[in-house]
């Protein structure tokens, strides 16, 4: 482990010193919603365990134009709307968040069309992570392949060891932020072994644990179990499990009409959660009820994209539970599809 | 990075209404950048999204073949984009992004006797892959040739231009037929599903492509099993709600895969071992 260790008072100055330079977004308090924005200084930061809308709106806007239209005589007159290529930070990210990223990578940049605006964001952001100290007890990152202290998907890591931070130089992408961070004294063994032993009793403090070995092929047999009747039952189809999820990536396309010769195309979050999602112009809907709904949901999260992207799409954050009006809780789903 | 969400502007050279309901029409277009027709290859059965200015996008499947020098889409009218679309008149500016999806195997159909059976308006693909196979410089290469194709009445027979010419040849079986009994028909009578049973020979080593309403393909496909079509030779084509079109907004999915990027072809062998829900 590699890293920068200084007084807690000074991470206000880091920050300062990457905002002359540099675009950051960073978790804030916006009248009482915690969500991550772009801040004009450090002051605005505001660390919560886990801000109520992830990170994941950064880099995949909740609504972004992709182009404009404008007629002219008969013609047509389309603008790409290009993502900016400028540097930024993305700060105090969760790393069940930075993982989320990685499975949207490999969504959007797998096949032989790549997400472009994502993509663009993505090469251009250094994500800072901040390693959870104390994991709640909706967490479960450990029980779908990650950690609090995990380091995928993160360029640097930030450590909270009292008195002061630690920051860690975890990808070689990370290192582009060097010059911020030589002015700091290099983290010395027993600072090293100190986040060792915090990561040890975090990782041990987590009171979720699921074993979830085989999931995938579990699913595979229970497209027509009677699980899906019975558990859709109370969910009320609001889609604030997929809303709120790090790692739901869904998407619609509209138009936006400004004026009568000209607008935006546009895209949007969507909720597989939602009946409208696969409702066909003929009225064929593949998935008319709340059943083949959640099903989906569950399936995509633990079953398709496993087989097609080789890792589990759920980074165990906890907001589907924490946030649910009704309480559907996935981990009571994950237990109940385990003891099929 | 190519952008694969802007579409390629495209002018409305020609509207050719299809039915006596008139709710569809074929649309000619051809690309403002011919630079970028030419990059635009496509296969048959390949789909593409209609864009429209300030209303919305759609996918319609490419109903004209790759030997032709200009690009066709059959539309029915259903809803927004498709009204909006149908409101158009030649001249008028529309854009086309693709083209997506997987199209049918030409090289699997290039060493089979195909047997195709088409219903209602779904006949668009399929009318692109009759002409691309009649090509003079294609059909060598295809062997035997049989299109069983149905309509309610006469009336809603799409691309009767095209089936009047193919009837004029012996390098195709075409068979039109209607589901009922009309004024001044003296075609076949009955579902396609009834009259391949008739036709139909040496069927282990043939191909079936059955496109139509789901409930046509639902009853024809244990036709076509018992007439003894192997299931990975018998074809179709899904339609799924879509967006994106490339796989990335997560809309058109049967378990694991995308009807937009892993399909929309797919044979009754692949559809068996996917979910059902379609
Ligand atoms: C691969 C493929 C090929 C197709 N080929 C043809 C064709 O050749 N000719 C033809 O007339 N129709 C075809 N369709 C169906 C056509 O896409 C729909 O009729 C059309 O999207 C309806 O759009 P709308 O805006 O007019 O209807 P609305 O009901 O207003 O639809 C609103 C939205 O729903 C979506 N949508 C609705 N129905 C469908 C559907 N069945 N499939 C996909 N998206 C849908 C559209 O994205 C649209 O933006 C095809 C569909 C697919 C998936
Ligand atoms: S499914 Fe729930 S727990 Fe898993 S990543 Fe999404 S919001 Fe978090
Ligand atoms: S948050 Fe709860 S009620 Fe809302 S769609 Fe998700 S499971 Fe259903
Ligand atoms: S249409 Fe977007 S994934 Fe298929």
């Amino acid at each position: 482990m590699k890293g920068r260790i200084f007084d807690k008072a000074r991470l206000s100055e880091f920050i300062d010193d990457l905002i002359k330079k540099r675009k950051i977004y960073a978790p804030i308090n916006k009248d009482g919603l915690t969500c991550f924005s772009e801040i004009k200084s450090s002051s605005e930061i505001y660390f919560d365990f886990q801000s109520k809308l992830s990170s994941k709106e950064i880099l995949f806007p909740r609504c972004e134009t992709l182009f404009t239209y404008k007629r002219v005589d008969g013609d047509v007159k389309l603008e790409e709307i290009k993502v900016k290529d400028e540097e930024s930070v993305l700060f105090g990210v969760p790393p069940c968040e930075a993982r989320g990223f990685i499975l949207i990578d490999k969504a959007f940049s797998s096949g032989e069309f790549q997400d472009v605006y994502y993509l663009r964001r993505r090469e251009n952001t250094i994500i800072i992570g901040k390693s959870c100290q104390y994991p709640r007890n909706t967490c479960f990152c450990t029980s779908v392949g990650g950690s609090p202290f995990g380091r995928e998907g993160v360029d640097l890591l930030l450590h909270d060891l009292g008195e002061k931070y630690l920051l860690e130089l975890v990808s070689k992408k990370g290192e582009k932020l060097i010059d911020y961070i030589q002015k700091y004294e290099n983290a010395t063994e027993t600072d090293i072994k100190m986040v060792q032993r915090i990561e040890k009793v975090a990782k041990e403090s987590m009171k979720t644990r699921l074993e979830l070995k085989n999931i995938e092929e579990k699913l595979d047999n229970m497209f027509e179990d009677p699980l899906w009747k019975i558990i859709y039952q109370k969910c009320v189809g609001c889609g604030v499990c997929t809303y709120l999820c790090p790692t739901c990536y869904c998407f619609d396309v509209v138009n936006e009409q400004i004026t009568p010769s000209e607008g935006k195309r546009i895209r949007i979050w969507d909720s597989c959660q939602f009946p409208l999602f696969t409702l066909q112009g003929s009225g064929e809907n593949p998935r008319p009820t709340g059943k083949e709904r959640m099903r989906q949901r569950m399936m995509h999260k633990f079953n398709y994209y496993p087989k097609n992207y080789d890792d589990i799409a759920c980074v165990g954050c906890g907001r589907c539970i924490r946030e649910c009006p009704v309480n559907l809780d996935i981990r009571e789903v994950l237990k109940k599809i385990m003891a099929q | 990075m190519l952008n694969p969400y802007i579409p390629n502007l495209t002018v409305i050279k020609k509207i050719t209404q299809e039915n006596d309901l008139n709710d569809i029409k074929t649309f000619k277009l051809a690309f403002n950048n011919p630079s970028k027709f030419r990059d635009f290859k496509y296969r048959c059965g390949q789909f593409a999204e209609l864009s429209l200015f300030g209303v919305g996008e759609c996918p319609i499947g490419i109903a004209s073949s790759p030997s032709d020098n200009f690009l066709e889409f059959t539309v029915k009218k259903v809803g927004m984009v498709t009204t909006a679309l149908h409101n158009c008149e030649e001249g008028e500016i529309i854009g086309v992004r693709g083209p997506y999806g997987n199209g049918w195997p030409s090289e699997r159909l290039e060493s089979h006797d195909i047997f195709i059976l088409g219903g209602g308006f779904a006949f668009t693909t399929l009318r692109s892959l009759i002409k691309y196979i009649l090509h003079e410089e294609n059909r060598a290469k295809f062997s035997k040739l049989c299109v069983i194709y149905g309509a309610r009445d006469p009336g809603e027979l799409l691309y009767k231009y095209d089936l009047r010419t193919w009837a004029t040849r012996d390098d195709i079986q075409v068979i039109p037929t209607i589901d009922r009994a009309s004024n001044g028909w003296v075609g076949r009578v009955g579902f396609p599903n009834q009259i391949i049973k008739e036709v139909a020979s040496d069927t282990e080593n043939s191909l079936a492509i059955i496109c139509g309403p789901p409930i046509m393909i639902r009853f024809t496909i244990p036709i076509l099993v018992k007439l003894g079509f192997p299931p990975k030779n018998i074809l179709t084509s899904l339609e799924m709600r879509m967006k994106c079109g490339i796989g990335t907004c997560g809309r058109c999915n049967i378990g694991n895969k995308f009807v937009c990027k892993d399909g929309p072809v797919f044979s009754y062998k692949e559809l068996q071992n996917m979910p059902k829900e379609h």
